[in-house]
């Protein structure tokens, strides 16, 4: 077995730790930090430390590069500037970061699709919400005209209550009824009618905006 | 094989985090070209899915048993990818060199033979399981959508039909692919016991941003055509414990554990069950008609429909508070499906009332309540 010299992780800190790091609480009455801000900032930390790894990986890797070039000039082998491996390490950084734009590209295109539902469904629940508070006003109203005219056709009716309770209480009723329909009716057609005008304009903008999403979605890189 | 010394390797390599997968994949792309268009467009997920599966073998590497398991299942899943033999040798040769890369001079002839080993176990379970599959089990199977019920706003049923039959327990769930977002498998619980024409129901709900919720209940009409891969999942009915049981479903958690209801009433003398339906809203309730009409024909199950806001003439309050304040449940077997916190806060109050964890049945389908 050779020695780990290059980075030997018995003895180092590494990204790991920083990840499930804990630090005792404080306790009631004394300062400490808070939670949130030492948690983002841990992770910033994490970042950085993964990147300058990475960095280091590759010079480590252009250094042993140029000392190939170099032993292999004064072995009198190939003293081209990049060998095939050079190349090969090359193009799989090229492909790399390609593939980092693709997957960007499909993030945004999904979260904008995310955002476009979420607010639909807000959007849809305060339509529902709405209608319904505006039919139990409907309905209130038309039920308190309806009583009114209810009442009113009794009082018409010149007939002594003993005489005919009945045919009172069904004209009354009729009257009720009659009036209540014609008052839902009429304002339901009309909140009806501006119901379906939000809801038709509502699907031209998500259309507009779901032909936008997927173009979105679509975007892949000249690899694939 | 120095195990010890695959693990520290292991370690180093896994410091440089995303770059690992990225060169693999980048690696393995270029070589072999034709591998490719077995990904989707965004391989985001598929690292952190190659990574994690690869920290999986090596922790988990001294229990064999376990292990074997866990390749066999990932080797039989693979199927559905198109993966063959042939790409196993590829990918070796792709994690080799992107391990030799990230190790820099703590790679060595020694190391490089005891990974090569290593991979060649791995690759020889998970092949040699994907082989005795193919005995038995198509890649993946064709299924036509032959109706599409828009239940709510943001809920939809699918009937699929398979060719050839799909065979599954009640309680597992399956990987689905929409052609219209190509390489993005999505899990869903078959929602009803098998039938003899052999259709499945699918319960799928619309998530935010959820590429393929969205194609599959806005973008999926009668005669559609679906990728199935195999059934998976452990969550199944323990018909032989004789304990009465409670099942919680929020939301589509309720498709796996309607299938088992399904499955209980072919059951000669079921036990008593309660089923607790919630959601967000009285139209959440999405299967009611149905579920009235079992409730009806089987006394023994009784259903408890919980709208959590909004007003109806169902019960109303958070789903849990009506499951707990109901009765004790300690001696029920109870089944939780449904939005991630919501199983583990369920598992965890009746656990906290005396459930042994034995009897605690779950399916987690992962997203939460908006």
């Amino acid at each position: 077995m050779t020695s780990d010299a290059w980075y030997d992780e018995q003895d180092r800190m590494s990204p790991d730790q920083l990840q499930t790091v804990t630090f005792p609480l404080t306790r009631w009455g004394r300062h400490g930090y808070e939670e949130e801000p030492v948690r983002a900032f841990i992770a910033e930390v994490h970042t950085e430390m993964v990147r300058l790894i990475n960095e280091r990986a590759s010079l480590w890797q252009e250094v042993q590069r140029l000392r190939r070039r170099i032993l292999g000039t004064s072995n009198g082998n190939d003293g081209v500037l990049f060998g095939k491996d050079d190349a090969h390490i090359h193009a799989v950084r090229i492909l790399s970061s390609a593939q980092r734009t693709a997957d960007r590209y499909v993030a945004d295109a999904q979260a904008y699709s995310g955002r476009l539902t979420e607010e639909a469904r807000v959007r849809r629940d305060e339509i529902m919400g709405q209608a319904q508070q505006h039919a139990d006003m409907l309905l209130e109203e038309a039920r308190t005209r309806a009583r009114a005219a209810a009442v009113a056709a009794m009082d018409h009716d010149g007939l002594p209550p003993q005489t005919d309770q009945e045919r009172r209480a069904i004209h009354a009723e009729l009257a009720y009824l009659r009036t209540f329909s014609e008052v839902y009716r009429q304002h339901l057609k009309i909140y009806t009618e501006d119901v379906l005008r939000t809801i038709e304009d509502w699907e031209t903008k998500e259309r507009a905006a779901s032909r936008d999403s997927s173009l979105g979605g679509q975007h892949r890189p000249g690899i694939a | 094989m120095d195990i010890a010394r695959l693990k520290s390797s292991f370690a180093r390599i896994a410091m440089h985090g995303d770059e690992v997968p990225l060169h693999f994949y980048a690696d393995l792309f270029l070589k072999h070209p034709e591998t490719r268009q077995m990904f989707p467009v965004s391989m985001r997920a598929q690292r952190a899915h190659l990574v994690e599966a690869l920290a999986h073998i090596v922790t988990s590497v001294e229990d064999a048993d376990s292990l074997t398991a866990f390749l066999r299942d990932l080797g039989r899943d693979h199927r559905k990818f198109g993966t063959l033999a042939g790409h196993y040798d590829a990918v070796g040769e792709s994690l080799l060199t992107t391990f030799a890369y990230f190790c820099g001079d703590a790679w060595d002839a020694e190391l490089a033979a005891d990974w090569k080993a290593a991979y060649g176990l791995v690759a020889s379970v998970m092949a040699g399981a994907a082989q005795e599959d193919e005995q038995h089990h198509p890649a993946y199977w064709r299924g036509t959508v032959v109706a599409h019920e828009r239940r709510a706003f943001d809920v939809s049923v699918l009937t699929v039909r398979t060719e050839p039959r799909f065979e599954y327990l009640p309680g597992q769930s399956v990987a689905i692919e929409s052609p219209a977002r190509p390489r993005l498998w999505r899990y869903y619980s078959m929602a009803n016991a098998p039938r003899a024409d052999g259709s499945v129901d699918f319960h799928v709900r619309l998530i935010d941003g959820g590429a393929v919720s969205m194609a599959l209940t806005t973008g999926t009409a009668v005669g559609a055509e679906l990728r199935l891969g195999p059934p998976i999942g452990a969550l199944r009915l323990d018909t032989a414990s004789g304990r009465d049981i409670l099942m919680v479903a929020g939301s589509t958690g309720l498709a796996p554990l309607k299938a088992m209801l399904e499955q209980l009433t072919g059951l000669r003398r079921p036990p008593e069950v309660h089923l607790f339906f919630g959601a967000r809203t009285a139209e959440g309730l999405y299967d009611l008609p149905s579920l009235e009409k079992l409730t009806g024909e089987h006394p023994w199950l009784t259903l408890v429909p919980v709208v959590s806001t909004g007003r109806s003439p169902r019960r109303t309050g958070a789903l849990l508070d009506v499951v707990s304040g109901y009765r004790n449940w300690s001696a029920h077997d109870a089944y939780i499906a449904g939005p991630t916190e919501m199983v583990q806060d369920c598992a965890t109050l009746l656990t906290a009332a005396g459930t042994p964890v034995a009897q605690i049945h779950v399916e987690d389908f992962g997203w939460s309540e908006p």
